[in-house]
């Protein structure tokens, strides 16, 4: 028997997504993504002031305000020809992996982790355990991840002002000329982060766990000290149990862009497109589609510097979302912390991915991992800061005409921004979000966003708790906050149709 | 239990971000302590789908009491007058917020699109977008002049992009602690606690300001107001005074204040952020000739060690 199933709204993700799946015989067969919020930030940025950018495009998303600040500062650099200093490129990368580390922690414990909780577990013998832990307002963790979470953004506000938006990111540089008591109070809230990680998180030292390197690896250290009691060790043997390990594949092609510059300029984490073979990246195989979403059609793919949107609201025929389907070399990709992992070679997100296979359990294991690997990373950062160097330079008198990229990596993946710069005003701006890859609707050709590939396929055993489907949608991370649609050329939306 | 519905329009959701940094009292405190009983909030609602939206229902046709209606961003018109750019559960936000708002005993608007519009309405507003009771500077928004909310308030504003958790913290726990009717507004309907004085006082450079020491580029000591762009002085927050996270805010760590908190975010500050036209910028309300020979005095009065640190 078939049926179709309406998950509206979808709760605990960044901003509004509608999903609609076809259940046949206990099973998903087919499944529609909804972006459900179009905000037009491309039309109001037309005619402006280049640098007004950096206000209005950080204000996309609240989550991840920072990846778009560093995208849009990186964008206007490369137009104006300006370079920052090393200190610059390292403050910056400080304030990007304290963003990405309490966005990963808000979605561990305030976003996926409630949905173990659900009722669907109720009988499992470890129930009573991840309702102590993981129940929203209430759970222990639950609680201690939201003053985690606070406190990464105290360290945060220290060298950036505050969190979200500030506004300390401008082409040259950074504003802020911190002292060593700034990088002692930024050391000492990560002292007290890392205590809770290492408490909570691990029950053992962040130093030990980076030291697996392989499923083997995990499996021993589960099996030392209190490994297995801490939050990570309840997910790792839990999750299987509850068949995470079997659902939510998605399509085998993961996309980085390469993040975190380090002060010679080369990111920390590399760029790569790997689809079981490692391939560099190359920004000209983008595209983006809108053949399913609600924007006038054109024929195939266009170049995001090509990029069009005009919104046309129908419910008839073959469009269903405000997300268009961005493609690399014409196929959808996976993006986010699995992608980022994958493509810096990690040796233990590798293995994890050839021996437990690519699901919502691996990438949610790539999230935990990155986000340990960020934390002990920071104090390296923090470290190479040289405080008698500066944190800004000059930039020359900026050109009246000119194009400029940049790209990024936030929490949930690959971000990127294209500028046109024309008479000294902005002519076109174009974002390509992370949540834009992964929650796409179909393309021209019919291939299925990666959240919709991950889902279909899925087993849902109660259709009017569809727990399962939500799990994979998740682990995805989604923020629809941020998929926002560019226009080019003229400045009023173009009609908009409504099917009453 | 006092019950709160959060509902999201046209929002990044910094405001939620920014909230969940609440502290004395933090957001558990606020839901276990002073047993708030949220029944709808998009990013941490425990359940998705239809049964999110029944938990809303028995609010909306007023069956139960609904203490307090929070909205997060701004309410989108588009297109064509139909609300469609933002849908919840298919249907548009703003049919839910029209519908709540009558039955809810205080309406409290959260950031700066849900107040005036905000970057969601900025020129040319594309979605044709408002805030809850004001469209910038003018009252009226989608509930319109008359609104009222049963405890006999209009909407309560609360802008800023994002707001600080204290801003929504320090509401709701007034209206939950029964200070309701203590709580000034002023001509915007913002709390007079928070947004009487301006982002400038407890400036840490106000120092370069009262003498006329501006900061000539990004990382030097001086006054951000001359060159840099800086509204502090004409916007009305306590930034400086309560701090941000705790530890900081805009000025201190040299970024100018781009007067996120008015009815005219962003388009008032649009074009001169990060850099001030050529003219002197005049505080608005002050007397630009006397301003202008005060500063020029002012400079002339100023320590030489001062000078030496607004240069460093």
């Amino acid at each position: 028997m078939t049926s179709v199933l309406d998950i509206s709204p979808i709760t605990r993700i960044e901003g509004h997504l509608d999903f609609r799946v076809e259940v046949d015989d206990g099973k998903v067969t087919d499944a529609w993504a909804t972006g459900a919020l179009f905000r037009g930030f491309e039309i109001m940025l037309q005619g402006r002031d280049p640098l007004d950018a950096l206000v209005f495009v950080p204000r996309i998303c609240g989550v991840c305000p920072t990846s778009h600040q560093i995208a849009s500062v990186k964008c206007l650099e490369d137009a104006f020809g300006a370079t920052p200093p090393p200190n610059a490129r390292l403050v910056r990368s400080i304030l990007l992996a304290l963003e990405n580390a309490y966005s990963h922690a808000a979605h561990l414990y305030v976003l996926f982790g409630p949905d173990l909780t659900n009722e669907k577990y109720a009988g499992h013998r470890l129930f009573p355990e991840l309702v102590r832990r993981f129940a929203p307002f209430t759970g222990s963790s639950w609680l201690t991840a939201v003053a985690a979470k606070r406190k990464l953004n105290e360290a945060y506000a220290v060298l950036g002002g505050q969190f979200p938006h500030s506004n300390a990111f401008v082409p040259g540089g950074v504003t802020c000329r911190p002292t060593p008591s700034d990088l002692v109070r930024v050391t000492g809230i990560l002292l007290e982060v890392q205590d809770i990680v290492e408490r909570i998180v691990l029950g053992g030292s962040v130093e030990r766990w980076l030291e697996n390197r392989s499923l083997t690896d995990v499996q021993a250290w589960l099996g030392e000290g209190d490994h297995a009691d801490s939050d990570l060790g309840v997910f790792i043997r839990i999750g299987p149990e509850l068949g995470l390990h079997q659902i939510g594949a998605g399509p085998g092609n993961f996309l980085a862009y390469g993040v975190y510059e380090q002060a010679d300029g080369t990111p920390w984490l590399k760029p790569g497109f790997y689809d079981g073979e490692a391939h560099p990246f190359e920004q000209l195989h983008i595209t983006e589609h809108v053949k399913h979403s609600w924007y006038v059609d054109y024929t195939g793919g266009k170049h995001p510097s090509q990029g069009e949107t005009r919104p046309f609201y129908t419910r008839d025929g073959e469009k269903y979302s405000y997300a268009k389907a961005p493609r690399y070399l014409e196929r959808p990709a996976q993006v986010g912390p699995l992608a980022r992992q994958i493509n810096d070679g990690d040796a233990l997100v590798l293995d994890l991915a050839k021996h437990l296979g690519v699901n919502a359990f691996t990438r949610m294991l790539a999230r935990l991992h990155e986000e340990v690997r960020l934390l002990a990373q920071v104090r390296t950062w923090l470290a190479q800061l040289n405080l008698r160097e500066p944190f800004y330079e000059r930039t020359p008198v900026p050109p009246r005409d000119a194009t400029g990229v940049g790209f990024t990596e936030a929490a949930r993946g690959a971000l990127g921004h294209w500028i046109q710069i024309e008479g000294g005003k902005i002519a076109n701006y174009q974002v390509i979000t992370p949540t834009a890859w992964n929650v796409s609707p179909k393309d021209y050709l019919g291939q299925h966003g990666p959240v919709e590939q991950a889902v279909i396929g899925t087993p849902v055993s109660d259709e009017s708790n569809p727990v399962e489907v939500q799990h994979v949608i998740r682990s995805f991370d989604p923020c629809l906050a941020c998929t926002v649609h560019l226009i080019r050329g003229k400045r009023t939306v173009a009609t908009v149709t409504l099917d009453a | 239990m006092p019950s709160l519905i959060w509902l999201q329009g046209a929002t990044d959701n910094g405001c939620t971000i920014s909230f969940l940094n609440a502290d004395q009292p933090d957001v558990p405190q606020i839901l276990s302590k002073l047993d708030v009983e949220v029944v709808f909030h998009p990013t941490i609602s425990p359940w998705s789908g239809p049964r999110a939206l029944e938990a809303i229902a028995p609010y909306a046709s007023g069956e139960r009491p609904l203490d307090v209606l929070v909205v997060e961003g701004a309410v989108q018109n588009g297109p064509d007058g139909t609300g469609a750019f933002c849908l919840v559960g298919k249907r548009p936000l703003k049919e839910l917020v029209v519908e709540l708002a009558p039955h809810a005993g205080y309406t409290v608007a959260l950031g700066t699109c849900a107040c005036f519009g905000g970057i969601a309405a900025a020129n040319p507003n594309p979605t044709d977008a408002t805030g809850l009771q004001f469209h910038h500077e003018a009252m009226g928004g989608l509930l319109g002049p008359g609104y009222r909310s049963k405890a006999g308030l209009p909407v309560i504003n609360v802008p800023g992009c994002p707001a600080h958790p204290d801003w929504l913290s320090k509401t709701l726990g007034s209206l939950l602690l029964g200070m309701g009717d203590l709580i000034e507004l002023d001509q915007y309907n913002r709390p007079k606690m928070f947004y009487r004085s301006v982002s400038h006082w407890g400036c840490p450079r106000n120092e370069f300001f009262e003498y006329s020491c501006s900061a000539q580029s990004f990382g030097q000591n001086g006054c951000l107001y001359r060159y840099l762009g800086c509204q502090g002085p004409d916007t009305h927050a306590d930034c400086n005074r309560r701090l941000w996270n705790r530890q900081s805010s805009k000025t201190r760590v040299g970024s100018p204040c781009l007067g996120c908190t008015e009815p005219l975010f962003p388009d008032a500050g649009a074009g001169h952020f990060f850099q001030t036209e050529k003219r002197l910028p005049v505080p608005k309300g002050a007397k630009p000739l006397f301003h202008v020979i005060g500063k020029g005095f002012d400079g002339m009065a100023c320590p030489a060690w001062v000078k030496e640190v607004a240069r460093d």
